[in-house]
């Protein structure tokens, strides 16, 4: 005496779950193809000099602005559903474009968003104001940038950011290696106040002092043939 | 280089050397007069919004984390709690001669379908269902704001999906019926989430635990029929009225679940494949099982019991 229905009801579900899905899906896809083209930009950033930074940086905050359009979508169609139901289906890609976010403000972009101009990153609040979404939503059931979201950014941002010392170094460039190491030193300070379990953000973090390494090994032999000028070796 | 030794306030030892060293060796190389002042407040500057900013991650974290724990071992009371259930439904339970005869033709075993359980197996699950209720209720304050519901709904699935079994088949063995994700909604307090997914995946344990019914059933039951009904009905050996109920019911489940279709991108796609297979694997086992008796049924000595469930890997459980 099976009732039959219950299968009926739950393929109707299964379906309805399977369409929000699918619409959550799509822009997510749309963010992702943006993304890959605001990385191949920021990329240029390996083998141009400092002072030609402008051009790219410009373009890289024209193709952020334009994933901030999608996460605006994406963000009113999630906010139909509960966050941590389909949060999987975007959380990589909000991601990258923090971590984008990010390294184009440590390069000098996104000035305004930031709170001074000397500043090298963009708190969490801050990167929220300038997506458009609030920021570690505890009370409230909606679409948010999670603390663990943002500081798996920064861990991406980190690692470009050592890539970049090496490549400064064959630009000529002997200088942004120093500012580099004193930045992720500061950043690994912080990442290792935190209590981390066993997770992917322990996991990613644990890459950060090979990242700090490998700056620390280019500002070493800088430093070792003295070619690190010396107002600069401070600040 | 793991780095990740700490004091007792959770500050990182390794963090104050590194704090320290930079002013001081900048200060010892260069003019200590001029450098020290400014780069020392330059890098107060710089690394105090990142510390106060990690304190406030930590404790954000910190709680997070350990809200989490709590999730995962009252899941995992739940488990262990249900599975007792499961087991005692399953269990013969001793023979009782002088409390529940009246009840029953067989009084020492749960044999029958939509009926009363024995009186001692009832005392006995009513406990643990109402220790369950207790856990799951002691969850609630961890699950107040509304985030934290779908957030911590994967620490707490494994110990849902048991009790759905548990419940679901304490409801078959009483009512005959599959449970309904309503009914098992109405058995938790409303803030517990009951997913499709976990109602589902329940189910599919359910089918393995008719399984066992049955197979036990079937082989207890043989004596049965064979000495009354079948007679009567000129020799044939046949199937108790509620052997043959499990046989149809499970096929119809099992149609249920075939004919279910879920979508790659969907949660439970991945553990779809395995269950359908451990659920098809249970009701051949029963469909065996019931030919085995009626075929061979008359042919076999007393007490006799399909071979089948070990033949088919169905464990320690044959024993019971």
């Amino acid at each position: 005496m099976i009732d039959h229905h219950i299968f009926e009801d739950l393929q109707a579900k299964i379906d309805d779950e399977a369409a929000v899905r699918d619409e959550l899906h799509d822009i997510v896809q749309t963010l992702a193809r943006k993304g890959r083209s605001t990385q191949a930009i920021l990329s240029r950033a390996h083998s141009t000099p400092t002072d030609q930074l402008k051009p790219i940086l410009n373009d890289a905050t024209k193709e952020i602005i334009a994933q901030r359009d999608e996460v605006s979508r994406l963000k009113t169609v999630a906010d139909k559903h509960p966050f941590y139901k389909y949060n999987g289906l975007w959380t990589r890609e909000l991601q990258n474009l923090v971590s984008s976010i990010e390294l184009c403000a440590w390069l000098g972009g996104l000035e305004e968003y930031k709170a001074s101009s000397s500043a090298s990153f963009l708190t969490i609040e801050e990167v929220g104001t300038f997506l458009g979404v609030p920021v570690n939503l505890k009370e409230q059931d909606a679409f948010h940038l999670t603390i663990e979201e943002y500081l798996l950014a920064l861990i991406s941002m980190v690692e470009e950011l050592a890539r970049l010392a090496v490549n400064s170094v064959t630009l000529g460039d002997y200088t942004r290696p120093v500012q580099i190491g004193n930045f992720i030193k500061d950043l690994f300070a912080g990442f290792q106040l935190l209590n981390l379990k066993n997770d992917i953000l322990r996991k990613r973090s644990d890459g950060i002092k090979y990242s700090v390494k490998k700056v620390e090994d280019v500002v070493y032999d800088l430093s070792l043939r003295n070619l690190i000028p010396k107002g600069s070796a401070a600040a | 280089m793991a780095g990740t030794k700490r004091t007792w306030d959770g500050q990182p030892l390794r963090d104050e050397a590194t704090n320290t060293t930079i002013p001081t060796r900048t200060s010892t190389q260069n003019q200590p007069t001029m450098a020290t002042p400014t780069t020392e407040a330059q890098e107060q500057q710089l690394a105090n919004p990142i510390i106060s900013m990690f304190e406030t991650f930590r404790d954000e974290l910190d709680e997070h984390h350990d809200r989490r724990e709590r999730l995962i071992k009252t899941s995992r009371d739940i488990t262990a709690l249900s599975k007792k259930i499961i087991f005692s439904l399953q269990r013969p339970s001793q023979p009782q001669p002088h409390t529940t005869p009246p009840n029953h033709k067989n009084p020492h075993r749960i044999r029958t379908l939509n009926a009363p359980l024995p009186a001692n197996i009832t005392k006995e699950t009513t406990t643990r269902f109402t220790q369950i209720n207790t856990l799951f209720t002691s969850l609630l304050p961890d699950l107040l704001a509304p985030p934290n519901t779908w957030r911590y709904q994967r620490q707490l699935s494994s110990g849902i999906q048991e009790f759905i079994e548990a419940l679901s088949f304490h409801h078959y063995l009483t009512t005959q019926t599959l449970i309904t994700l309503p009914e098992v909604q109405a058995h938790l307090p409303a803030p517990i989430l009951v997913t499709e997914e976990d109602y589902l995946l329940g189910l599919f344990d359910l089918t393995g635990e008719m399984m066992r019914f049955a197979v036990t059933a079937l082989s207890a039951g043989n004596a049965d029929t064979t000495g009354t009904s079948a007679e009567e009905e000129g020799g044939a050996v046949g199937l108790g009225e509620e052997q043959r109920g499990i046989v149809v019911d499970l096929r119809v489940m099992r149609s249920g679940f075939e004919g279910l279709s879920v979508p790659r991108r969907h949660v439970m796609f991945k553990d779809m494949g395995k269950k359908v297979d451990v659920m098809q694997g249970s009701v051949e086992k029963v469909e065996r099982a019931a030919y085995g008796i009626l075929v061979r049924g008359r042919e076999r000595p007393k007490g006799w019991r399909p071979d089948l469930v070990v033949a088919g890997g169905g464990g320690g459980e044959e024993g019971y």
